[in-house]
């Protein structure tokens, strides 16, 4: 029985400093994924990396399958790593996808970023049915979640915290200016946050001359390059930082220097990035205030303090949808079990009448359609208190007897008549059929009740 | 009204209790931030400075214009404690104009309570009544000496008040780790410039309040630089002040080492205080006016 595995770590185990070592680079995932799906127990698994997660989801052989994707993640993730399996992994995906376990509960970006996680995993040939089916059914459930209660409403998300600590330094950004490195979508929003509340000029620096001023273009910026850092560092009163580099670009000598000239005038950092582009040490300079994603995380959680009553709503959601896509995932267990017995019955009683119609001598087409007509009738009302069973208890262990018992073994002969339903598939996916790979089972991730 | 000594002390009593009034609401507010409770603490405070600073004009009525110096101390009720009270309602009129202005009722949650805690003490307090010289009785070198240091002290004790927010939230920001009353503390920025202007404002009156201290105690004792206390914690206050200004200017210090300064330059202030009352034998005939006017 495959059984549904996470594997990974999040803001809520290890901080920013931990993180920033194992995010996966997006030109890494297909490698990543490649390594995965090659794991001789693995059957299916996508990886979601974000600035605060980096977890395995994966439909597996078995649950020791968790060691060797544990392995892959190196040694610093697996001293620190929850190994969540079956119904509490099933769970955590639905938690995510919800925004429940995010560091800004009710943010909207996760979505995105799961539906997107799933995406590449697809295109590179790691998801099958199962993780489809799961993933779809996690962000229906989210959607429920956004659209019932009132989680999202006056959420503070990231940027807006970022935006809030900025005031709470500068006062009115009028005449502020604002210093915006890298192209992360936090970091955009937040300089247009900042822009739109009287900041008098917005400079972007990108490694690439041509995205600064692509990006300069959108938030009604001026395209600088990164290489007059330290002349802008005396300029910029707030700088976000959300670039990919691996190594901080704005070091403790270089703000140290930048502070004398500017006169000690307040200068505030947010870094969005991941791994982090802000030395930690440029926090302890006199009027130099660093927040990175861990840090608007705690004033985040103030915020997410406030609407515990909605949390609770949005949790028995989850449970909910957890409970209907179990039953859902019975149904479809059950029904060719059904497909088949129908089929077989119908094929006895459409050979019987064919056999007792030659028998007959000539009948009129009424008298034909009549005979027909009973054979039907027979099956059908023979059949109906079995249907009604095994539909009404999902399967199970009498779906087995059922099958045992008429010889209706998978891939026995008849075909079976129903087809197993599609998972509905997540906005703007192909339907997960089409993208199965070749030789999937499509299983199911979580086992029936009284199956497992 | 100005011929019942008895009505100028009730004045300042229905004062006090709507200055405890006040600083019940901004209290209050601090737990639960509505906006209707800093209006009532602002209107509350205002009306609590106007009966305050018509017991003074009652007091001076009752005076028969021997001198401004006499301002609210006419009344036996107030001995001791008289000089607290014209500081208190000094930094109240401080206080609502810079309201007026920025908006800080987290600064009336400081200044409310403390201005009760300084008026209770100054109600209770029963000093013993000394003589005015009788060459000061009329001089005007005494009365701008008198308000321009109780205009210096109200300025710096909002400046030492902001240091102390500025100081708070500085280290919540630093740290990471806002405390439940972070959201209602105004931005570093605001603090900061505010805390200056009031420094500056606290420096000039006080530059005055020791030249014009300079004079008084020339023409009542015929020194003008007399070794006491009081001068000395005074001067040091001056000192550091003076210093404080040109790091801003020259150095472009700012932020913490600014509070910390203004809250070193206020405590030498409450030192001159101290020495002003604690050593009443060598002040000035000014300072005597001060905490002794009852006696002409």
């Amino acid at each position: 029985m495959p059984v549904l595995l996470c594997i990974g770590l999040s803001h809520k185990q290890v901080p920013i400093a931990v993180r920033e070592q194992l995010a996966v680079a997006t030109e890494d995932l297909p490698g990543r994924l490649a390594r995965l799906r090659a794991m001789p127990a693995v059957r299916e698994a996508m990886l979601l990396s974000t600035c605060n997660r980096v977890e395995v989801f994966a439909v597996a052989d078995a649950r020791n399958a968790a060691d060797d994707v544990l392995r892959d993640l190196g040694p610093l993730a697996a001293e620190h790593a929850l190994i969540r399996v079956e119904e509490e992994a099933l769970l955590h995906l639905f938690r995510v996808a919800a925004s429940l376990d995010s560091m800004v509960v009710g943010e909207a970006q996760i979505q995105g970023q799961v539906k997107e996680a799933h995406a590449r995993a697809q295109e590179a040939g790691a998801s099958g049915a199962a993780l489809a089916r799961a993933v779809s059914a996690a962000l229906s459930a989210a959607k429920r979640v956004r659209t019932e209660t009132a989680i999202a409403r006056g959420v503070v998300s990231i940027s807006s915290v970022a935006v809030r600590m900025a005031h709470k330094v500068l006062g009115d950004p009028s005449g502020r200016t604002v210093l915006l490195i890298g192209a992360g979508e936090m970091a955009q929003l937040a300089a247009r946050e900042l822009r739109a509340g009287g900041a008098s000029e917005v400079l972007v620096a990108n490694r690439s001359a041509a995205a600064a001023e692509a990006l300069a273009k959108e938030v009604g910026g001026i395209a600088v390059g990164l290489g007059e850092l330290a002349a802008l560092l005396e300029r910029a009163d707030v700088v976000l930082c959300s670039t990919a580099a691996q190594q901080p670009l704005v070091t403790r000598d270089l703000v140290a220097r930048a502070s004398k000239v500017r006169r000690f005038r307040p200068l505030f950092f947010i870094d969005l990035a991941v791994p982090r582009n802000v030395d930690p040490a440029v926090n302890q300079l006199e009027n130099v205030y660093v927040y990175d994603l861990d840090d608007l995380e705690r004033v985040a959680a103030q915020n997410r303090d406030l609407r515990v009553q909605e949390v609770q709503r949005a949790e028995a959601i989850v449970r909910e949808e957890i409970v209907a896509y179990a039953r859902a995932k019975q149904e479809r267990a059950a029904v060719p079990v059904l497909g088949r017995l129908r089929a077989q019955a119908q094929a006895l009683a459409d050979a019987e009448v064919e056999r007792t119609l030659a028998l007959l001598g000539p009948l009129s087409e009424r008298q034909q359609k009549s005979v027909r007509s009973m054979a039907t009738a027979i099956v059908n009302k023979l059949l109906h208190r079995p249907t009604a069973r095994l539909r009404g208890e999902l399967g199970g262990p009498l779906a087995d007897a059922a099958a045992e018992l008429f010889g209706l073994q998978e891939g026995g002969d008849p075909e079976p008549t129903e087809r197993e339903d599609p998972p509905p598939p997540a906005s703007g996916e192909p339907p997960a059929a089409s993208r199965e790979p070749p030789g999937e089972t499509g299983a199911d991730v979580l086992p029936l009740t009284g199956r497992k | 009204m100005g011929n019942n000594p008895a009505m100028a002390t009730l004045l300042v009593h229905i004062a006090l209790v709507a200055y405890a009034a006040a600083a019940a609401a901004y209290l209050t507010w601090l737990v639960r931030p509505r906006e209707r409770l800093v209006s009532a603490g602002r209107a509350l405070l205002f009306t609590g400075l106007l009966l305050h600073l018509t017991s003074f004009a009652a007091a001076v009525s009752l005076s028969h214009g021997e001198g401004l110096a006499r301002a609210g101390f006419g009344s036996d009720a107030w001995k001791g404690g008289q000089l607290f009270s014209l500081l208190a309602a000094a930094t109240v009129a401080g206080y609502l104009a810079l309201d007026l202005r920025y908006r800080l009722p987290v600064a009336g949650a400081f200044v409310a309570p403390v201005t009760v805690a300084v008026m209770v003490p100054a109600h209770l307090v029963h000093s013993g009544t000394r003589a005015i010289a009788p060459e000061l009785i009329h001089s005007t070198a005494l009365a701008v000496h008198v308000f321009s240091a109780a205009a210096g002290t109200a300025a710096l004790a909002l400046a030492f008040a902001l240091s102390l927010l500025y100081l708070t939230s500085e280290k919540q920001l630093k740290s990471k780790q806002p405390g439940r009353l972070f959201a209602r503390l105004p931005s570093l920025e605001l603090i900061d410039r505010v805390g200056w202007h009031l420094s500056v404002w606290g420096f000039v009156f006080l530059s005055v309040a020791i030249a014009t201290g300079s004079l008084v105690s020339h023409e009542a004792s015929g020194s003008a630089f007399p070794i006491a206390p009081k001068e000395g914690f005074a001067v040091l206050a001056w000192a550091l002040l003076a210093g404080l200004i040109q790091a801003r200017l020259v150095a472009g210090w700012r932020g913490r080492r600014l509070a910390l300064l203004v809250v070193a330059g206020f405590l030498l202030l409450v030192g001159t205080y101290a020495g002003l009352l604690a050593a009443p034998q060598h002040v000035s005939s000014a300072a005597a006016a001060l905490i002794a006017p009852g006696r002409g």
